[in-house]
């Protein structure tokens, strides 16, 4: 049923709520109310982050609303904190949905001592161990290649995680992205590429990005299956990513997954008002029409377990509140000082970095260098 | 201060040593290092059955299977890229790039993945790995198959830069690069792949990145270079002598960092300091040494830091040899410094 190369994307739920095929077991009123309440915090997070950007308390922010079933599928379609992902630098709803906790989110857009990063990437770049969530460049499909490499590498072990890389739209147009993915499919390496296609690479629109049909046809080229995918039906993205994932993992070699999505928000703070240059009001409003949390509401309420609005409420100010606490209790632990500087640049301290360091030292503290 | 041995110490029985060339002591680095750690996979365009186009690897495949040594697409992003990712999921990583001249597709892998996860990360993630590749010229290469890119790698903080000059260095220093902490970028000098040769011991070492050599002990002035013009230097030392001029002859090994303690030390005994590269002038890495030299040592110096570099025009084909620093042009700079 779950074929490569369609030529529209796999749906299961239509606009209007109702499935357009047999909805599977698993997705039972409570398992979607679940997902329901991950894609409203993930978007609530936006809201707020936004807010924190108007005010100065952080520098950037890219936003994913209208992304979040693609987000937060892919997280369910893996095994958190077991498999390795290489994310690009959209993807907080798949950093909350994997279980990465808001408070170290929220630390590195703030740049505050509490961020795992110590402060030294700009906002919205994350990166944390324990999830194998590996930091993020910004140099774009920078990712692809090292990932196809983590792939490689899990491929020597022998072990059965599987490597996941995502980007954007944009991305396949850099030679990197071309070399990544050729990589992996010469190797035959357990790595799951998700493209999270939502139409805009800051202002450029696919049509100008790319001559080809689509993303995931270019899949063929590297000798792997290409999928394309609602990326707004978070049924259609967990039934398929959750069956290319374990194909993967099952030894199949690489595969190629496009989510068709909409970037409802700007690119980031560096355009603010997308609408009014590059973009009609008409095109964002035909997307938000197809809202991917609108959609599980519908849906809800087709199987007649209908969100109500005290609980969309609730769940809307509890985001709230947890964004607030994150906030607060980042800020608390203080910004990090002039140390950050030296730290972590080699495994060791070199002698022309102990000299700069004193002279900062003293620079900043006064004294002899 | 003790200069670091350039031959191997002498240690009695344990210290067995044979002549080999240096291409043949890069080879027995990885040799001995895939044997030592099952982490260690080679890799790289033509590496494995083939060898390398100068044979580096040759054997290595036979050896180690097709699983630890293996060919890779014709894609420098890709084998830098794919190094990191290894490198980020424990393994040790030594990657080939054919030549120097082809770094560049590799290069953003280099400079904002490899040089970068660790401090950006704030340590979670590290990327130790080994990228070796030829460079410099003296081979009728052209433009494509001969040029000094290390300046571009030295102005990039998170990188390592060594280029060994000698058999037992090349493998000391590549031992320390796959057993640190840290990507190495690993150049080596393959217009001396065979005509370098030199007593390499049998059993393991290493030779720290970071230290410099004293080749030649001398009072005058000092020469200070890397890579493949270290054996004109030493000839230009060696003419001076006839001369009565006594030269001492310093081999960075390591750019970065580099052993500013034995550089200062010598300039502060000769007063005079003439530093050799084959890379093009402009911000040529010896600009920094230069810069430490005069800040250090300015009071000390009876002439200005004298540089013979390539010049500032892409490599030549035919003209290669006017290109490079030769030991008459070393030497003609040393008289400048001595005659100031």
């Amino acid at each position: 049923m779950i074929q490569p190369f369609t030529s529209d994307p796999l749906q299961w739920v239509a606009e209007d709520g109702r499935p357009i095929r047999e909805l599977p077991a698993r997705f039972t009123p409570e398992v979607l109310r679940d997902l329901y309440r991950e894609m409203v915090r993930a978007r609530e997070f936006d809201k707020k982050l936004v807010t924190l950007l108007r005010q100065g308390r952080t520098t950037f922010y890219a936003q994913a609303s209208g992304m979040e079933a693609t987000q937060l599928g892919l997280a369910r379609s893996i095994r958190a904190g077991h498999d390795w992902v290489w994310p690009y630098y959209r993807d907080h709803a798949l950093a909350l949905a994997l279980g990465v906790p808001m408070l170290d989110l929220v630390s590195q857009c703030l740049g505050t001592n509490s961020d795992l990063c110590r402060g030294r990437q700009m906002p919205h770049h994350f990166g944390v161990a324990r999830f194998n969530f590996v930091s993020i460049s910004s140099s774009i499909a920078s990712q692809v290649p090292p990932a196809a490499g983590s792939a490689m590498a899990q491929k020597y072990l022998g072990t059965d995680e599987i490597t996941v890389c995502t980007f954007g739209d944009g991305a396949t147009s850099e030679g990197d992205w071309h070399a990544g993915m050729n990589m992996a499919g010469a190797a035959g390496a357990p790595c799951l590429f998700v493209c999270e296609n939502n139409q805009w690479a800051i202002s450029t629109n696919l049509r100008a990005q790319t001559a080809s049909e689509s993303i995931h046809i270019k899949a063929k080229a590297y000798g792997m299956p290409g999928y394309y995918v609602d990326g707004n039906d978070i049924v259609a993205v967990i039934e398929v990513l959750s069956h290319v994932a374990e194909e993967v993992r099952a030894g199949k070699g690489p595969a190629l997954v496009e989510c068709l999505t909409y970037r409802i928000g700007s690119h980031s703070n560096a355009d603010a008002d997308a609408e009014k240059n590059y973009r009609t009001r008409e095109e964002v409003n035909a997307w938000v029409a197809r809202d991917p949390i609108v959609r599980v509401e519908r849906l809800l309420e087709h199987l007649g377990a209908p969100v109500s609005a005290e609980e969309r409420a609730d769940l809307i100010s509890a985001a709230h509140r947890e964004v607030d606490e994150a906030v607060l209790k980042a800020e608390a632990s203080g910004q990090p000082d002039w140390r950050i500087l030296f730290e972590d640049v080699y495994a060791d301290l070199p002698v022309h970095l102990r000299e700069q360091a004193a002279f900062l030292r003293a620079e900043q503290e006064g004294g002899q260098a | 201060m003790t200069a670091t041995q350039s031959k191997p110490p002498s240690t009695g029985s344990a210290g067995e040593t044979r002549t080999l060339t240096l291409i043949q002591a890069i080879n027995e680095a990885m040799q001995e290092e895939l044997a030592r750690d099952e982490r260690v996979v080679v890799f790289g365009e033509d590496v494995g059955a083939r060898g390398g186009v100068f044979l580096a690897t040759a054997g290595l495949q036979e050896q180690f299977g097709k699983k630890r040594v293996f060919d890779t697409p014709l894609s420098e992003a890709s084998i830098v890229g794919a190094a990191v990712g290894m490198a980020v999921r424990g393994l040790r990583p030594i990657a080939e790039i054919q030549f120097a001249d082809y770094m560049g597709p590799g290069f953003d892998q280099i400079i904002s993945q490899a040089a970068k996860i660790r401090y950006r990360s704030g340590g979670q993630f590290t990327a130790p790995l080994v990228i070796r590749t030829p460079s410099g010229g003296g081979v009728k290469g052209g433009h494509h198959h001969s040029q000094s890119p290390e300046s571009y790698f030295t102005h990039t903080p998170g990188l390592k830069v060594v280029m060994p000059s000698t058999p037992y260095d090349a493998k000391g220093l590549l031992k320390s690069a796959v057993r640190g902490g840290d990507p190495v970028i690993y150049f080596e000098p393959k217009r001396l792949y065979r005509a370098a040769k030199g007593e390499v011991p049998t059993q393991d070492y290493t030779v720290e990145l970071g230290k410099g050599a004293v080749r030649r002990e001398g009072s005058d002035l000092t020469i200070i270079g890397y890579g493949g013009v270290m054996p004109d230097a030493e000839k230009a030392a060696q003419a001076l002598a006839t001369e009565g001029v006594q030269a001492e002859v310093i081999d960075l090994r390591s750019l970065v960092p580099w052993d500013r303690d034995l550089v200062l030390t010598s300039v502060a005994k000769t007063g005079r300091a003439v530093l050799v590269s084959e890379a093009p002038r402009i911000s040529n890495f010896m600009g920094e040494v230069a810069y430490v030299i005069q800040e250090q040592l300015f009071d000390q110096l009876l002439a200005p830091v004298m540089q013979v570099a390539g010049f500032d025009t892409p490599y030549p084909y035919v003209q290669d040899k006017v290109y490079l620093p030769g030991a008459n042009r070393i030497a003609a700079a040393c008289v400048r410094a001595l005659n100031y």
